[in-house]
């Protein structure tokens, strides 16, 4: 997995690539999350449109950033889900939790 | 430093999430190559990810000298998938339920939810070494 990441419109893009399944790499993703909440940049889009596929430690780090997030008055939302990450989220009913949007600008816009 | 050993019908890795990577690209390889449907190959990349996961943080208790030992058969109806450690074993079914609304936020303990959903069928049975081990069937 690689990690890249952008501002837009004052709201943090990041962008994971290849796939999550909770090696050495995925500490980078929290890492990085929890990075941006001590900057006070608080408005982010997870864009998982090149991840490949994640697993449950994949799915853990996004509850992770939701959930601080969101204690720090800020909100994690996410764009160009993939079929597979949809399913994932829908059998753990995690789709209940997290704001999804089609393309990341409408994410960007929805804050 | 140990090295993951790659044999004809599995891998062989020490007990570090270094590894899960070779032993994603070992599995892929070997389905990709047998004609076996993308979308299967993911579920079962998914699955695997999770039991080696599983059999490093609590089965080996992330004991970085002990062993995963993961194998595979297959047959034109169905893939069999074995995951070993070399811990004392746990229950798969002693883990809350990861979709009940109060443990919807919790960050761990949805693994073996997704194996289920992912797989026909997920079999647990005592290593002849004293390890445990799981068996994931998913027809073809």
């Amino acid at each position: 997995m690689k990690i890249s990441h952008r501002e837009e419109n004052g709201v943090m893009i990041i962008e994971p690539k290849g796939k999550i399944m909770g090696g050495p790499e995925s500490t980078e993703l929290h890492d990085l999350l929890h990075e941006l909440i001590e900057q006070d940049k608080k408005s982010v889009v997870i864009d998982l449109g090149k991840v490949d596929w994640m697993n449950s430690t994949g799915l853990g780090l996004l509850i992770s950033g939701l959930t601080t997030l969101r204690k720090s008055g800020g909100e994690l939302k996410l764009a160009n889900v993939t079929d597979k990450i949809q399913s994932l989220l829908t059998i753990t009913k995690l789709v209940t939790i997290f704001k999804s949007f089609d393309t990341v600008d409408e994410a960007i816009k929805s804050f | 430093m140990k090295k993951p050993k790659i044999l004809p019908d599995g891998i062989v890795i020490p007990s570090s999430t270094d590894y899960l990577a070779d032993v994603d690209q070992y599995l892929e390889e070997k389905f990709s190559s047998a004609g076996i449907d993308a979308s299967v190959i993911t579920d079962l990349a998914i699955s695997v990810s999770e039991l080696v996961n599983n059999a490093i943080n609590h089965g080996n208790r992330s004991d970085a000298s002990k062993e995963v030992d993961i194998r595979f058969a297959m047959s034109p109806s169905e893939l069999r998938i074995v995951v070993c450690d070399q811990g004392t074993g746990f229950n798969i079914d002693r883990v809350d339920d990861p979709i009940d609304d109060d443990n919807l936020l919790r960050e761990v303990g949805r693994g073996i939810f997704i194996v289920r959903n992912f797989v026909d069928e997920i079999n647990v049975s005592r290593s002849p070494s004293g390890g445990s081990c799981v068996e994931i069937v998913k027809k073809l």
